[in-house]
């Protein structure tokens, strides 16, 4: 039991200073590295160079290999191919211990504290400074010396807390202060940002400015180019699992940036004008509010009409649609066509015509290892054909086939389960799904989230025909450029609250990203 | 040249954790040994003035005697609860020790000093076995040991054939049913020993840690560089050791062993009701050992007072089923963050629509 | 098929093409074949007197038939990822209240039929606790598992009920029909048919098997996963109550003491049978050919010499060997097993490796 202590502390490490101030600069690169998962291709002899005292940030798609890549980086991955070569030597079959060890630490997107334990605890685990008994662990030191590392970092919390009361933005800031306790001078940051608010985005960069001056090595990745454009020193481009293109910031723009990004100019898609001052309302949401989540939101939508729902994350975008479809509760009246829908739940509402597609396909959306066909049928069981009290293969098979066909889903059988399909082709499945509900309202989150460019169109195409088949259309979409193609009008939500309303021609770029910070138009 | 000063402006404090507003009834439960043995006391007290024998000292040493193999188990059982696992196998570890030691014992007058380490030594080799299908065929761990408790069971069967052990030396005897001093029995000692070193590993060392590390986290624990699977193992191992101590306190502690020995108490599921009660929990990464110490003893308490009250003593195992269904309901409770009227009120405008919980990692 | 055709993919042929579910179940038919081909021709004795002798093979049925009704019906429980622990002991009960309302003056088929539907009912309430507050099936059903025994030799006293009509005894226990095929195991063939189809074939089974897969995702597309749990449980206990009558008509005596000492062959049967104990994946063919694989195992090797201690070794071992098995073929597809091993070995994380690259 012992042994397994001794081998992953070896004699002399300990804590490093909260200060970084003992550390060497290096460079860190990664020549030729392959990698894939399951036979699909994450990264193909890609290359990229990390230099001391600059953020480097990889940009690209989703599904480009950015996150591979510095996962291979970090150790979590093992490549196929490629050498890592940290200051001139050369690492060899690296898992997150030894990166650590030779000073490299990843904060992972979404932090993974252990939940259970004390917020020190999670600060020092791995690297539990030493009393002076054989094996013993030294709680007092500990204690003391947590709050300096989280005052370099900005974290101000009691080190006593458990993990679980901590919040996203003080997690990843956690995660800084390990680093730091880990000695590292190596830091990446997958998409940090991209559950923070602004303000905890600000507080985030600070310190990555600061870590620059001493002379860390930081990588970052983000999708806000705009965020891009404002902490990069350097900017490479992944884009199918390659690099394609090194720029500098202040040498380039953000629609060569973009195109390097897609590979190809975007084919420019018009807004669609429609007259839907006849249609009748389909939706109406009445005062519905949910304690902390939000309050008082109240809109109401047309049959055909695309309505908007604009915010950050965490503004509550995702909470109101939740509960409109009946995930979690909340106060407050919502009337489907006329009729007030109470009792809300999932099943009540697919069966009064209202259907949402959430925007975390992979837990709340696909069954990964179900075959594509039973991902078709999954939300329309009750009403599938039977005979008797039986259900008919034939007949459901024939269903999902033309489900399928309708949002053009790829696939080599209706037989292979879901996960084997790419992120597009799931979420066109997802698309067969709900359409299959025959709804009335449709609730649509990040609908392109996770897809690739061709499916992106699409998904657009498919979300314009569902609209001129008469069917209320309430989109949610971190993508400002979506809205703006796809809506008729526009909500903003801020903190919980409808702030403004664009419709028309008037729904552009500048506006909503002002609108989703809560300022007020005129 | 200087550190990176002068500091950040502080994060504001994000969502404010409840923790301020627990309570009274938060804070008692919260303290699960605390709790315990107030119950503890309180069944002893109640039934003592019911029936003045339930306090005699001999039936004091008795009851502290009697609950040993179980504490050693529940022991062990927490620290793979800690480390998200369960083992099933503990009963029948537990008798292949017993039944081993007893026949040497019985045919050769064997030391109850050599008896020990190879009782331990039993314990940890059937408990790396469980380990090792744990982490290198990654079958669930209740699978694994509802596998290894049979064929262990079958090992048990098989070393026995068809004796079984009767006599043991007069020197077991002693350690198994007389006192140290007063009214301590000799058996206490190593169900305490064993309870004091592993809550000192577990709170004090960077082993014990790792436990509750992997066991809150598994992927966080790989990611921050401990090394998961050796930890697994480690866990496994050391839950093996102690039911084979628990294998040599039962045969002393009974005089004698048999096929049978354990898996017809079904010791196994009174170890993780023990382990439960005493505030571990199967999801992981929380709990402790003195918490099922107490547990142990208070499940031995509690049953001997129901006889004691003239309850029939089939309904021993009913009454630790519903102490199991009120600690799980206490622990459902305290992680719930919302008052008990809340809670209950949300339950029920719940009704048919749930909000689902996000499976995070393995579940069992 | 309307679907396009994907861009160049080999496609798999034979054995390689069919799914996980349906290799498994192919693997345990062989099994099952080469079990009766050793017997039948190694065992001279495996046949006994014929088909209609008690001591062959429809005859050893009545050893081990009512432990596959349990195994079916802890199968719905492991199908939507919960497990049902009381089910051995819910059997003792069942037999156990059976009898006492038999000698109570009931007749015997109303109390066969109120036993089931109580049993039934008990189910429903720990459904009810574990979806109401949201605990472990495993800890309730356990907690269960106790009151029920508890409850079962409480009510039949210091003398287990005997003396149940000859009828009875016939048609659940040990009578035959036409002196050869055994009535228990038209039981058991009606109770498969109808597992079979309610998993396979109905709306609640297709439910349960999605919540098993994903209970979030189910409960995003509409299934009513409480509703559907708690089924499961009711299906569970009604399962093993009829077990339990097949147990008391068999020994002609209700015992509580039975029960329990067959929920763990249950479950072994159940996961040989290839359902994923964390739900979802299987097949009930599978878990119906994997009980008989289990059952006339030991029939069959105590008939070759071999003692029941051995017996239960083997099934232990099959369990653990086959899972292994299992494990390394589904994860490990394509790669040598060298290096599967050698990945596993090394300080890889504890869950599977990711399978999609989507948030790269």
């Amino acid at each position: 039991m012992s042994i397994a202590v001794r081998r992953h502390q070896p004699a002399g490490v300990r804590p490093g200073p909260p200060d970084g101030s003992d550390y060497v600069p290096s460079s860190y690169e990664a020549r030729q590295i392959a990698k894939s998962f399951a036979g699909a291709r994450a990264l193909t002899g890609a290359s990229v160079r990390f230099e001391p005292g600059t953020i480097h940030t990889l940009v690209g798609e989703n599904g480009a290999g950015k996150s591979t890549m510095l996962k291979v980086m970090a150790g979590v991955h093992r490549p196929d191919a490629g050498e890592l070569i940290l200051g001139g030597e050369q690492l060899r079959s690296l898992t997150p211990r030894t990166a650590q060890q030779h000073g490299i630490y990843l904060v992972p997107q979404e932090p993974t504290l252990m939940a259970t334990l004390s917020a020190v605890e999670n600060l020092f685990v791995g690297i539990l400074p030493r009393a002076r008994l054989p094996f013993s662990v030294d709680w007092r030191a500990m204690t003391q010396t947590a709050g300096s590392y989280f005052e370099q970092v900005g974290l101000d919390v009691d080190p006593r807390q458990p993990a679980s009361t901590l919040s996203i933005a003080q997690q990843q800031l956690l995660e800084c202060a390990r680093a730091l306790v880990h000695r590292c001078n190596v830091i990446f940051f997958d998409e940090p940002t991209s559950s923070l608010t602004a303000h905890e985005t600000e507080v985030l960069f600070d310190l990555m400015r600061r870590l620059r001056g001493r002379s860390f090595t930081l990588g970052f990745i983000s999708h806000r180019l705009d965020e891009v454009f404002e902490i990069s020193d350097r900017i490479t481009v992944l884009r199918d699992a390659q690099i394609v293109a090194e720029f500098l910031p202040d040498k380039v723009t953000r629609e060569e940036l973009v195109t390097a990004m897609v590979g190809k100019e975007i084919a420019k898609r018009e807004r669609r004008h429609r007259d839907l001052s006849g249609a009748e309302t389909a939706l109406e949401v009445d005062g519905l509010s949910a304690s902390r989540a939000f309050s008082e939101i109240s809109f109401s939508v047309r049959r055909g009409e695309v309505l908007g729902l604009a915010g950050l994350v965490g503004s509550g975008r995702t909470e109101i649609a939740e509960s409109i479809f009946g995930v979690r509760p909340a106060t407050g009246g919502v009337v489907l066509e006329g009729r007030p829908f109470r009792r809300r739940s999932p099943a009540s509402a697919i069966a009064a015509g209202l259907i949402y597609l959430p925007e975390d396909r992979g837990h709340h959306g696909v069954f990964a290892n179900v075959e594509l066909e039973r991902n078709i049928t999954a939300a329309t069981v009750g009403v599938l054909p039977r005979f008797g009290p039986l259900l008919r293969p034939a007949a459901e098979k024939e269903i999902a086939a033309k489900a399928a066909e309708r949002t053009r889903v790829r696939a080599a059988s209706l037989q292979i389960p879901i996960k084997s399909l790419s992120g597009g082709n799931q979420q066109r499945a997802m698309f067969s799904r709900w359409l299959l509900a025959e709804p009335k309202v449709a609730i649509f989150d990040e609908p392109t989230r996770g897809v690739d460019v061709g499916a992106k169109a699409d998904i657009y195409s498919i979300i314009d025909s569902i609209s001129d088949s008469g069917i209320a259309i309430v989109i949610i979409s971190s993508e400002l450029e979506e809205l703006v193609l796809l809506c008729d009008r526009v909500i903003a939500i801020y903190e919980g609250r409808v702030v403004s309303e664009v419709a028309g021609d008037e729904i552009t770029l500048e506006r909503l990203g002002s609108m989703i910070v809560g300022e007020v138009a005129k | 040249m200087t550190g990176i000063s002068p500091s950040l402006p502080p994060m504001p404090a994000g969502r404010a954790p409840a923790r301020q507003r627990r309570s009274a009834l938060r804070r008692l439960l919260a303290q699960r040994e605390l709790l315990l043995v107030a119950l503890t006391l309180a069944v002893f007290l109640v039934t003592f003035a019911v029936n003045s024998g339930f306090g005699t000292s001999g039936n004091i040493s008795f009851l502290l005697a009697d609950a040993m193999p179980l504490a050693i188990l529940a022991v062990g059982q927490s620290i793979v609860c800690i480390v998200r696992g369960i083992d099933l196998s503990v009963a029948s570890i537990l008798g292949v020790a017993a039944v081993s030691t007893g026949f040497l014992a019985q045919d050769h007058n064997a030391s109850v000093w050599l008896m020990l380490p190879l009782a331990l030594a039993i314990g940890v080799c059937l408990g790396l076995i469980n380990g090792l299908f744990v982490v290198l065929a990654r079958i669930p761990p209740i699978i694994v040991t509802l596998g290894t408790l049979i064929v262990y069971q079958g090992v048990q069967l098989l070393i026995c054939g068809s004796r079984t052990v009767v006599t043991v030396p007069t020197f077991y005897i002693t350690l198994g049913n007389r006192n140290l001093f007063s009214d301590i029995p000799y058996m206490l000692v190593p169900g305490l020993l064993v309870t004091v070193l592993m809550a000192i590993l577990l709170r004090r060392t960077s082993w014990g840690r790792s436990l509750y590390a992997v066991g809150s986290n598994a992927d966080a624990a790989f990611r921050a560089g401990i090394r998961v699977n050796a930890v697994l193992l480690s866990a496994y191992a050391v839950c093996g050791m102690l039911a084979g101590l628990g294998g040599l306190a039962f045969l002393v502690h009974y005089d004698s062993a048999n096929g049978q020995s354990g898996i017809e108490t079904n010791i196994q599921l009174w170890s993780i009701a023990a382990a439960l009660i005493g505030g571990t929990t199967l999801t992981g990464g929380k709990g402790g050992v003195v918490g099922s110490f107490i547990a142990a003893l208070f499940l031995e308490v509690t049953i001997e007072a129901v006889i004691v009250l003239g309850v029939p003593q089939v309904w021993d195992s009913a009454a630790v089923g519903i102490l199991l269904l009120a600690a799980i309901l206490v622990d459902r409770y305290q992680s719930s963050g919302t008052s008990l009227r809340q809670l209950l009120a949300a339950t029920l405008a719940r009704g048919a629509q749930q909000r689902p919980e996000r499976v995070t990692g393995e579940r069992r | 098929m309307s679907v396009a055709t994907q861009p160049a993919k080999p496609t798999r042929r034979g054995w390689r093409a069919l799914d996980t579910n349906t290799r498994w179940l192919l693997s345990l038919v062989g099994i099952l074949v080469a079990e009766l081909l050793y017997f039948n021709l190694g065992v001279s004795t495996f046949w006994g007197g014929g088909w209609g002798n008690p001591n062959s093979l429809l005859g050893y049925g009545e050893y081990f038939l009512f432990t596959s009704m349990m195994a079916l019906g802890v199968m719905f429980v492991i199908f939507a990822g919960d497990i049902d622990l009381s089910v051995g002991a819910m059997s003792g009960f069942a037999g156990v209240m059976m009898a006492e309302f038999h000698l109570g003056g009931m007749n015997i088929w109303l109390a066969v039929v109120l036993s089931v539907v109580l049993c039934a009912v008990i189910g429903l309430i720990q459904g009810l606790i574990i979806t109401f507050f949201k605990l472990e099936s495993l800890l309730v059903t356990l907690a269960g598992w106790f009151i029920l025994q508890s409850a079962a030799v409480a009510w039949e006293g210091p003398v287990p009920p005997y003396n149940l009509p000859s009828g009875f005894e016939s048609a659940l226990g040990t009578g035959t029909i036409g002196g050869t095929i055994p009535s228990q195991l038209i039981v058991f063939a009606v109770l498969a048919v109808l597992a079979t189809l309610i998993v396979h074939r109905s709306r609640f089974g297709r439910q349960l098997v999605l919540i098993g897969h994903n209970r979030d995702a189910a409960a995003y597309a509409g299934v009513r996963v409480s509703l559907t749990r708690i089924r499961a449980f009711v299906l569970s206990a009604t399962f093993a109550a009829i077990a339990g009558m097949c147990v008391a008509a068999t020994y002609g005596t209700a015992r509580d003491d039975l029960g329990p000492t067959l929920l763990l062959p249950a479950i072994t049967a159940v996961v040989l049978g290839g359902v994923d104990i964390f739900g979802g994946a299987g097949l009930v063919p599978g878990v119906i050919v994997a009980s008989f694989i289990l059952g006339w195992l030991t029939p069959g090797l105590l008939q070759d010499g071999v003692s029941d201690t051995w017996t239960s070794i083997a099934i232990g071992i099959l369990l653990l060997g086959s899972l292994t098995a299992k494990g390394m073929s589904d994860r490990g597809q394509g790669t040598l097993l060298r290096e599967r091993l050698r990945a596993r070995l090394g300080t890889g994380p504890p869950t599977s490796p990711p399978t999609s690259v989507d948030s790269a």
